[in-house]
Parts: structure tokens; C-alpha cells; sequence
């Protein structure tokens, strides 16, 4: 530890970057939580565990925790299935760029766009009059409401995070690599099993956090799915907070999402931190041509993301549907009257949401790879702490977050509500760790021999990383970059409780318009969504293009391949 | 541009964008309001308060519990002056929590009681009576005819297909639940036992009381019990429902309006209280389509509204009781009712 201190004292650039950002994740992550903390477990300004007895001995809150906590791991599981089988395709089965292009778009819908419009067009498709359980199937009394629509809907939204988590990571193992493996006689399959998938177990691991920890602290989709007979901790926490006023219960609720979540956390890091997984070195051999995937396994790879692709397509198509007629479901006249609706009395909220996420987004994405790089690559005290510290509000519910920051910025000297700073510094807290997380995976698999070379050749440790890591890290930092404004366009659990009477956001007006029985101005403003985020995203990865130096990894598109 | 450079006009642009995000935006004669109404409700009564009077409301809707856990979680720096809207046991709920100024505009005088609470903590600017709403083509398909008795709704061919707001968040369902408690005569282990029974009906408690209306107007469910507001509109939308009433009666709920503690525009806040409590707003209603029954004596139930009530049996709900027993109804009924085991 003493060296660790000295060594931090010969690089002052070092130590400025670790105590702003110690400051930073001071302010916005530990003290809100130190104010709800106070407020769960204090009494009159003592300790009293009384009320926190009372809360967890509920049985009901008792079959919430085990819900939520099966809800998440089977998420987390076929979230992490689904992302493998796209980035998998994505990265060997040699497709052209139309074909990635296509996949890209697959993934990106269910991510950007808000997840109870997914779960709205579940139940116009589920229920007991639904489009495909009764019109098209014939089933009657079929529910919508349960763990199996939940999980589907859950998974299908959050699939893509693990598909950006496990993209690069295939991406970087060098085919080399299984080159030599055929040569040496395997059959694809025993390369695939012994060589492809092993050296993808950092990316499974951090897909599998990302996803159980999303999942977690999901109230959305539960909120308009998971019905009676299937409550989860969030939406109780919620429910606690809003309907019963009980900000208490909701805190003790709330701490409870921690245990899991921190225990998932140190498992991964037991788990990844057993192997060598490095693959790109300096000497990395001349490239060659993929020739992991049969044919017939390349067409079924293809023909299973199809299918998915053609689902999610459906739910948007209804959603886009919705948008262009008078009244779904009572008169199918077509109509541009919603979208009047959403340029004239919503453009203040298209405006407000367009100005925090372009804020959010370039502080998110470098918060995220700085964090990341110090957390794998340097020596110093409270490294650990620090990983574990930026992790936090990305596992805490939401709607925890929101009341947290709520109570934190209330009053002097941080009287920060009603500002939009309050909601950029959420979600750049919030969304910035799939950055960080996928900072940590690739430089994983980064020899660190090519930066001690630079700072054997004198660069100090700024230098060494702006000219060497970052370029190398780019796709993970475009990755970051992308989920912050993606989040920032779309989430909704944490902010409904920021926005304010100065800065409001589409996905509220959306849940508003929803509850309102406008399902047009809301179908409407979730296809404004989904075209703003594409739209933003081909220009990033435009720009990423013409910019890209040779040096770097490949990235094919912005979100880092 | 040199690389340096880029990074000091980016880190520039965030500094200046970072200064104008922290200063929210003030104008002189505006005034600050969360409604509770519908944005498609308070949107035009709202422009009509600016136009009669100049004042501009700036304004954020959300359903009640929202709000007013907003409110209570802002006590120390209110954001806005005024709570526009909402059923009146969210303000009475409100009031222990010592959120609100009270104020009485000049129409005090002239409400029934129960339009009003007695310190001016809040004023009724409406009511609105609950109703039950079934599909059409649900009723024709099971061979039923519109619910007209309380009893009616625990027929097993609506098994499943009910839906109506959840007590934790909806003030819709804490009207319900009274109501029930009223029709079996303040029994309330009887009441609690119909409410069990229609438990094993219901598809799904929704978050907000309109929740469950767009599953009804689709099918998706048979029906609801949903405040007539909201029940009025999925008709007008075009979807085939039919609104009924028992024939033991069903309660209402006024709507109303409360001034906030610490408010940073009193003057500009009992305006718009003095105009939202006048039958010069609550005769806009019939203008604007929204089917509220005015709580002003003076203003004339619109006739097509009139028509719809014609003959139904409502009574008011007791704010009173319904405050002084609210916390333990809805507690029970989140114990014996929504989590119940069968």
C-alpha cells in the first residue's frame, strides 16, 4: 500500500485524475446514498433497525426479493445467450456490411426505445384478446400479465447490452489464434468449444452482471407486465414510495437490490480473474481469413437472428402503427395528427431531452473509459473501492436513485432540483459503468506490455494512455458513449422523480400520455425517439470512420466491433 | 485544429453549457403548478386562466401519489406554487403532512361543505363520480347485459377480465374501495369479503386510475371501474364501451385545488385558486369536452352529461372518514385483497 502511495505521488497525473474523480463519485453517488441510508436507518438520529424488520419480515416483500432475484438471473442468462448468438454471428460468420448494418439496427430497436412501449405492444399481442395469442392463434384467456411476458420483454430489451459487451471481445480474439488450432486438427466445433468460447469468458461475465443488474433495477417493464401474482422489488419499492408515501420502506426495499447485486459483482471477478485472456499483443501475426463458422452453421446463425430480428420488428411496426392512426383498436383512419401533436405541445420536452442527452453523452462516455482504464490497469489505493463505488447507482433501482438525488439536492448548499444538471450528473453516473465495464473487458485482453514499451520510452502515464490505450480502448469508449445517450433518451425510472417544471423529458410525457389514453402522441413520440438515437448513431459512427487511425482496433461501427 | 485545442473548445462548450443548465429559467407574471389532471384537461383550462387573466401556468402533470410525494420530498424548496387537480383524499393526505397554505377564494362561501375543507387547506374545483365501463362486444360475445349491481361483477364469466386501479398509487381505487365500504353500510369485514370475491375477477391492478380503460376499449379486458372522466373519454375515442352504475349506488370524489407552503408566487397562486373555483372556469368544461360535474352551484351540469348520471345512484364519499381511515383500509387491502393466497 506504501509503495502504491508513493508511486501515486510520482505522477500527479495520476493522482489529480483519481481525487476528481473520488470528488465526483463522492458527490453523486455516495452522498445521495448516505441521505437515504440516514433516512431508511435512522430515527430521531439514532440507529434503529425496528423498521427494517418490519419491512423484510413482509412475506410478501420476502417473495418479491425471490422474485426478482429469478426474474434477473433468467435474464441475465438469456439476455447473455441472445447477445452471444448476434455478436457471434456479427464477428465470424464473415457477413457483408448491409447484413452487419441490418444486425446493428436489430439490436439497437429494443434498446432505444423506452421499455413499456415494448411492454404496451406486449400486451395488444399477449392478452386475452391479443393480436397473436387470440386473433391469430385462437387461445382464448390467454394472460398477458406474469414472469413470462416480464422475462421476454426483458429480455428482448436488454439482449443488446450484452451484444455491445461480447462484439468487441470477439472481435479482438485474434483468428490467428484459431488458425492454429485448426492446423493443429480440431474439428470448428472443439475450436469453437475450447478456444473461441474460453477466451470469451470476461465478456460472458460482464454481459451476465450487466443484464442481472439491468434487470434488477428494471421497474418499468414489471410495473405494466409482472401483474398481481408476480411482484419484484422495484416496482414495490416504487409502489411503496409513490402510492403509500413511505419513502422509508422504499429505502429498506431498495437496500435490499444491493445484496445480490454486490454479490453477483464479486463473483465475476472470482470468476474472470482466474484466467489469462490476453490475445492482442505487439506481435500480432499477419491478419487471415475467418474460417470458424461451416456454412450450414452460418445460414442457421443467420436464420436464428432473423428470427429474432422479425419479432422485434413486429413490436415496432405496431408501435409505428399506432402512431399513424386516429385510435388503435377503434378507428383505423390514418392520421398525422399525433405527430402535430408532438411538434406543437411536446417540443419543449424534444428540446429538453435533446440537450441533456447531447450533455450527458460525451461526459458519460469519457467518465467511463477513465474509471475503466484506472480500474484494470493502475496501482492505487481504493482501486477497488472505486470499481465497486461507480457500479453503485447503476444497480440501485431507478426509482431509488431519483428519490435519492431527490432528498440529497433539495436544499443549500446543493440545491440542484428543477435543474438539468441534476439529471445529466444521473444519468452520467447511472449509464456511464456498461462503459467502464467494457473499458475493463478489452483491456483485458490487451498485453500491458505495449504500454510499459511506452513508458519505458519515457511517456509519462497521460501521454501513454491518450496515445496508446485510447486508441485501443476507442471501441469500448464509443460503446459507453452510445449507452449513455441511448439511456439518456430513453430511461425513465431514476428521472421521472428530477424532471421538473424547467427541463422535462419525452420518456415521461410518454408514460404520461400512456396513462392518459393517448397511446397516438405516445406511439409517436417513441418513433421520434427511435429515429433521433439512429440518427445520432450513424453520425457518430460516420464520424468514427473518417477518423479512424490505423493503429486502433478495427471499429466497424460506433458501437465498437 | 490541434488535438489539445479540440479538447479545450469541447471542455469549454461544457463549462458554458453547464452554467446555463444550472440557472432555471424565470418569468415575471408566471406561476408554477403540478397538475394532477390529464394534460389534455388541464391544458386548455390552463390557457383559458392565461387568457382571462395574462398569467402563464407553467405546468407538469402526474398522477397523484407522484405528485404528491413530489410535493413532500420538495417541502424545503417548493418548485411549484400550486397543486392543480386531483382527488380530494390525496390533499387530505396531503394536509398532515403540512404542504399546504390554506386560502379561501371568494366562492368559499357558496360551496357545499363537502367542496370544500373547512381551514381552506383545499377547494373543490369539480367532482367525479366513479362508473363501471364493459366492452360491447365482450358483454354480446358472453351473453351479458351491463353490470347494474355491484353484485353483477362477481359473475364468473368476467373471471380474469377485469381490470381496475391498484390502492397503492391510484386515488380511483381508494374511491372504490370506500365505495364498497359505503354500500355495505360501513360493514367493513363484509365489504372486505365482496372485494376478496371480485378479487378472483380481476386481471391486473394498474398503476393509474385510466390504466385499465384502453384494455377495456380494446377488449383485452371485459371491464372496469373507472371515474367517469376518464370513462367518458375512451367512449368519445371511439372505442365500444357501455357505462353502467349500481343500482346500491356509487360514490364520487371532488377534485381540487391547494395552495403550497412556501410558495414562490403566492399573489400569482391564489389567482389562479380564485379562478379555478369560480363558475366562470367550471362552465368552460362542457366547451372544452371534459366531462367533470362542476362543484360550483351555479354552473349547470351539461346536458349530455346530465344524461349519462340520469338516474344513477351516487352518493359522496366522507372525506372525514375516508381520511381518518384511509392508511388502515388501503393497508388491509393491500393484505387481504391484492396479496391474498388462494
Amino acid at each position: 500500500m506504501t509503495a502504491a502511495v508513493r508511486r501515486l505521488g510520482r505522477d500527479p497525473a495520476l493522482l489529480v485524475t483519481v481525487l476528481v474523480l473520488w470528488a465526483l463519485l463522492g458527490l453523486f453517488v455516495l452522498f445521495p446514498l448516505a441521505r437515504l441510508s440516514w433516512l431508511a436507518f435512522f430515527e430521531g438520529g439514532r440507529l434503529s433497525l425496528g423498521h427494517v424488520w418490519s419491512v423484510l419480515g413482509d412475506p410478501n416483500h420476502r417473495q418479491a426479493f425471490a422474485n426478482s432475484l429469478l426474474l434477473a438471473a433468467l435474464v441475465g442468462v438469456g439476455g447473455t445467450a441472445l447477445g452471444f448468438l448476434f455478436a457471434y454471428t456479427a464477428a465470424r460468420a464473415g457477413l457483408g456490411r448491409w447484413w452487419l448494418a441490418a444486425l446493428d439496427a436489430a439490436t439497437l430497436l429494443p434498446l432505444v426505445s423506452p421499455p413499456f412501449t415494448t411492454a404496451i405492444a406486449m400486451i395488444f399481442s399477449f392478452g386475452p384478446r391479443g393480436l397473436i395469442t387470440y386473433h391469430l392463434l385462437g387461445i382464448k384467456g390467454a394472460t398477458a400479465y406474469g414472469l413470462h411476458t416480464t422475462l421476454f420483454a426483458e429480455t428482448l430489451t436488454y439482449f443488446p447490452i450484452a451484444y455491445l459487451t461480447l462484439r468487441p471481445i470477439l472481435a479482438a480474439i485474434d483468428p490467428n489464434v484459431e488458425d492454429m488450432a485448426f492446423s493443429l486438427g480440431s474439428s470448428r466445433w472443439r475450436v469453437f468449444r475450447t478456444v473461441t468460447l474460453p477466451l470469451a469468458v470476461p465478456g460472458f461475465a460482464n454481459a451476465f452482471l450487466l443484464l442481472f443488474a439491468a434487470s434488477l433495477a428494471d421497474f418499468a417493464t414489471p410495473l405494466i407486465l409482472a401483474g398481481n401474482s408476480f411482484p419484484v422489488l422495484p416496482t414495490q419499492a416504487y409502489l411503496q414510495i409513490t402510492g403509500l408515501f413511505d419513502f422509508r420502506g422504499g429505502a429498506v426495499l431498495s437496500f435490499a437490490l444491493l445484496v445480490p447485486a454486490a454479490a453477483v459483482y464479486l463473483l465475476q471477478r472470482y470468476w474472470v480473474g482466474r484466467g489469462a485472456y490476453v490475445t492482442v499483443t505487439g506481435k500480432a501475426g499477419p491478419a487471415t481469413v475467418i474460417k470458424s463458422v461451416a456454412p450450414w452453421a452460418r445460414r442457421l446463425l443467420l436464420a436464428a437472428c432473423a428470427a429474432v430480428a422479425v419479432v422485434i420488428g413486429y413490436f415496432y411496426a405496431l408501435l409505428f402503427y399506432a402512431s399513424v392512426v386516429m385510435a388503435f383498436g377503434a378507428n383505423h383512419a390514418l392520421t398525422w395528427r399525433h405527430y402535430h401533436v408532438i411538434f406543437t405541445e411536446g417540443l419543449k420536452a424534444i428540446h429538453d431531452t435533446l440537450i441533456i442527452a447531447g450533455v450527458g453523452m460525451p461526459l458519460g462516455g469519457l467518465f467511463g473509459v477513465l474509471v475503466g482504464y484506472l480500474v484494470a490497469r493502475r496501482r492505487f489505493p481504493g482501486r477497488r473501492a472505486m470499481e465497486l463505488v461507480s457500479m453503485i447507482n447503476y444497480a440501485l433501482p431507478g426509482t431509488i436513485v431519483g428519490i435519492a438525488y431527490l432528498i440529497a439536492f433539495n436544499s443549500p448548499p446543493l440545491a440542484l432540483t428543477g435543474t438539468a444538471l441534476i439529471i445529466v450528473a444521473c444519468y452520467v453516473f447511472r449509464y456511464s459503468p456498461t462503459g467502464i465495464r467494457a473499458t475493463v473487458a478489452l483491456l483485458q485482453q490487451i498485453d500491458p506490455s505495449i504500454e510499459e514499451a511506452s513508458q519505458g520510452l519515457g511517456a509519462r502515464s497521460g501521454m501513454t494512455f491518450r496515445r496508446v490505450t485510447l486508441p485501443l480502448i476507442l471501441p469500448a469508449f464509443f460503446a459507453g458513449l452510445g449507452v449513455v445517450f441511448i439511456r439518456s433518451m430513453t430511461a425513465i425510472s431514476a428521472t421521472i422523480f428530477l424532471v421538473s417544471i424547467n427541463w422535462t423529458l419525452i420518456t415521461v410525457r410518454i408514460l404520461e400520455n400512456m396513462t392518459e389514453l393517448s397511446l397516438g402522441p405516445a406511439a409517436a413520440f417513441s418513433v421520434l425517439v427511435v429515429a433521433i438515437v439512429f440518427v445520432v448513431m450513424a453520425a457518430i459512427s460516420w464520424a468514427l470512420r473518417r477518423l479512424r487511425s490505423a493503429g486502433s482496433l478495427q471499429v466497424t461501427s460506433f458501437l465498437g466491433g | 485544429m490541434s488535438r489539445a485545442r479540440a479538447g479545450l473548445y469541447r471542455l469549454a462548450i461544457a463549462v458554458l453549457t453547464a452554467t446555463t443548465l444550472t440557472s432555471p429559467a424565470v418569468a415575471a407574471d408566471t406561476l408554477n403548478a403540478y397538475s394532477i389532471w390529464p394534460e389534455n384537461w388541464a391544458r386548455p383550462m390552463l390557457q383559458e386562466f392565461e387568457q382571462a387573466t395574462g398569467i402563464k401556468v407553467n405546468f407538469v402533470r402526474f398522477s397523484s401519489g407522484e405528485a404528491l410525494a413530489r410535493v413532500i420530498a420538495e417541502k424545503g424548496n417548493p418548485q411549484v406554487d400550486v397543486l392543480f387537480g386531483g382527488p380530494v383524499e390525496t390533499f387530505a393526505a396531503g394536509i398532515k403532512e403540512g404542504i399546504f397554505e390554506p386560502y379561501k377564494p371568494p366562492s368559499f362561501g357558496s360551496l357545499p361543505a363537502r367542496f370544500k375543507q373547512g381551514e381552506g387547506y383545499w377547494v373543490a374545483i369539480a367532482d367525479d363520480p366513479l362508473v363501471f365501463m364493459t366492452n360491447a362486444k365482450f358483454l354480446k360475445e358472453a351473453s351479458l347485459k351491463p353490470p347494474a349491481s355491484w353484485e353483477d361483477l362477481l359473475n364468473p364469466a368476467y373471471k380474469g377480465m377485469l381490470q381496475m386501479a391498484d390502492a397503492r398509487t391510484s386515488g380511483t381505487a381508494v374511491t372504490r374501495i370506500f365505495s364498497i365500504i359505503e354500500v355495505n353500510g360501513r360493514n367493513e369485514d363484509k365489504a372486505f369479503d365482496y372485494m376478496k370475491k371480485l378479487r378472483r375477477n380481476v386481471q391486473v391492478y394498474t398503476k393509474s386510475g385510466g390504466g385499465g380503460t384502453l384494455p377495456v376499449g380494446l377488449g383485452q379486458a371485459g371491464g372496469g371501474i373507472f371515474f367517469i372522466v376518464d370513462a367518458l373519454d375512451t367512449k368519445a375515442k371511439g372505442y365500444d364501451v357501455v357505462i353502467s352504475f349500481p343500482r346500491e349506488g356509487i360514490g364520487t370524489s371532488a377534485e381540487a385545488i391547494a395552495l403550497l407552503k412556501g410558495a414562490k408566487h403566492p399573489e400569482l397562486g391564489k389567482k389562479l385558486i380564485d379562478w379555478a373555483t369560480s363558475p366562470a372556469m367550471q362552465s368552460l368544461f362542457a366547451k372544452h369536452k371534459i366531462n367533470f360535474v362542476p362543484a360550483s352551484p351555479e354552473v349547470k351540469v351539461e346536458p349530455s352529461l346530465a344524461e349519462v348520471l340520469k338516474g344513477a345512484k351516487i352518493f359522496p364519499i366522507d372525506d372525514a372518514y375516508a381520511g381518518a381511515n384511509r392508511k388502515r383500509v388501503v393497508d388491509r387491502w393491500i393484505s387481504e385483497v391484492l396479496n391474498a393466497k388462494e
